[in-house]
């Protein structure tokens, strides 16, 4: 007897498990002890691992932000300043660097970040921004004359 | 997250000894084409082979090639670099210009390259002020001082103890006496003179 084309795919089985499983034990071949070629752990640890790697993209951002500002703080702090401000003074002189950039400063170029800070110390204190009274005078070797307000 | 990162070894950008500076070293030393003759797989590769692998080897005779038939197996590239990386390709279904051109590509690669980047750039000089350390930013006066030094003993920010707090009420008073003693001594003074 001759099945038609209909009959034949109701009966076609899905995709060959044994590959199905493969993909999926390549993104296990990392793990350690069952949960590396234990069917059953496997589906449930893929599904974890993804969601963390889904999570984690956005997560690495915020710690690298995170990791960037203290790295700025503890180097505005060696100055005798505070990070809020310096953010502000920058800002107020018009500095727009970020804060990769000026954690990179504050490491590979550190008289350059020993300027900025001495900038923004003085122009918050030209501006009179609150807090800025309790860090003391500013250091006298910077001239913001010419500094157009923003 | 994919298999490919997985076991992929991490590095820097980098230039195989600045290879191509004066002279041209090719990388490539030795290529094996294994195919079948009979399937279907291996067609793009046979036709590579009878038209255009004799003059490839002509051109290249710094490449050793090597052609081997296998019964019923796919196509298969492996080529071996002067670095020691063997790179291994599969063939199958490929036409003779993808054949042709995945072959030049090998013989044009510099060895090993499938390396995760860590770094997108490469500079020998990261830094022209010099790298931040614990004493950039130090007083340089620390450099000649005996310690221990007598400011350095407590925490910048203490307060005052109570036993320091009496003892400078103590001397304020003290002081307060001296000038109302004082005070009283000059208009005797003054009132002598008068």
């Amino acid at each position: 007897m001759v099945f038609p084309g209909m009959a034949l795919l109701q009966r076609a089985k899905g995709p060959d498990s044994f590959w199905k499983k493969r993909r999926l034990f390549r993104l296990t071949a990392h793990f350690r002890g069952r949960n590396r070629n234990v069917w059953t752990l496997v589906l449930r640890n893929v599904k974890r691992a993804l969601v963390r790697a889904t999570k984690g993209r956005i997560e690495r951002k915020k710690d690298m932000h995170d990791l960037r500002v203290t790295r700025i703080t503890a180097a505005v702090e060696e100055h005798g300043f505070t990070q809020p401000l310096f953010a502000d003074g920058l800002n107020r002189s018009r500095v727009y660097l970020d804060t990769k950039v000026l954690a990179d400063l504050s490491i590979w170029e550190p008289r350059t970040f020993k300027a900025l800070t001495h900038l923004a110390w003085s122009k918050t204190f030209k501006d009179r921004v609150e807090g800025v009274d309790e860090q003391g005078t500013p250091p006298a070797n910077v001239a913001i004359k010419d500094l157009k307000d923003s | 997250m994919s298999n490919r990162h997985l076991f992929q070894q991490s590095g820097f950008v980098k230039a195989p000894f600045y290879n191509g500076f004066n002279r041209y070293v090719c990388q490539l030393k030795r290529i094996t084409l294994k195919f079948c003759k009979e399937y279907g797989g291996s067609r793009g590769l046979r036709d590579f082979i009878e038209q255009n692998l004799v003059d490839f080897a002509r051109e290249n005779p710094q490449v050793v090639v090597y052609v081997k038939p296998r019964r019923h197996r796919s196509p298969v590239l492996v080529a071996e670099y002067l670095d020691g990386h063997r790179e291994w390709m599969s063939l199958h279904n490929f036409q003779r210009d993808e054949c042709y051109r995945w072959i030049h590509n090998m013989l044009t690669a510099s060895g090993d390259q499938s390396i995760r980047y860590r770094k997108l750039w490469h500079t020998e000089n990261p830094s022209i002020q010099g790298v931040w350390n614990p004493f950039t930013n130090r007083d340089p006066a620390l450099n000649i001082a005996t310690f221990p030094l007598k400011d350095m003993r407590r925490p910048a920010n203490m307060p005052p103890t109570a036993t320091e707090l009496i003892l400078e009420m103590a001397a304020q008073k003290e002081k307060m006496k001296e000038l109302q003693t004082g005070k009283t001594e000059e208009s005797k003074t003054e009132d002598s003179h008068v």
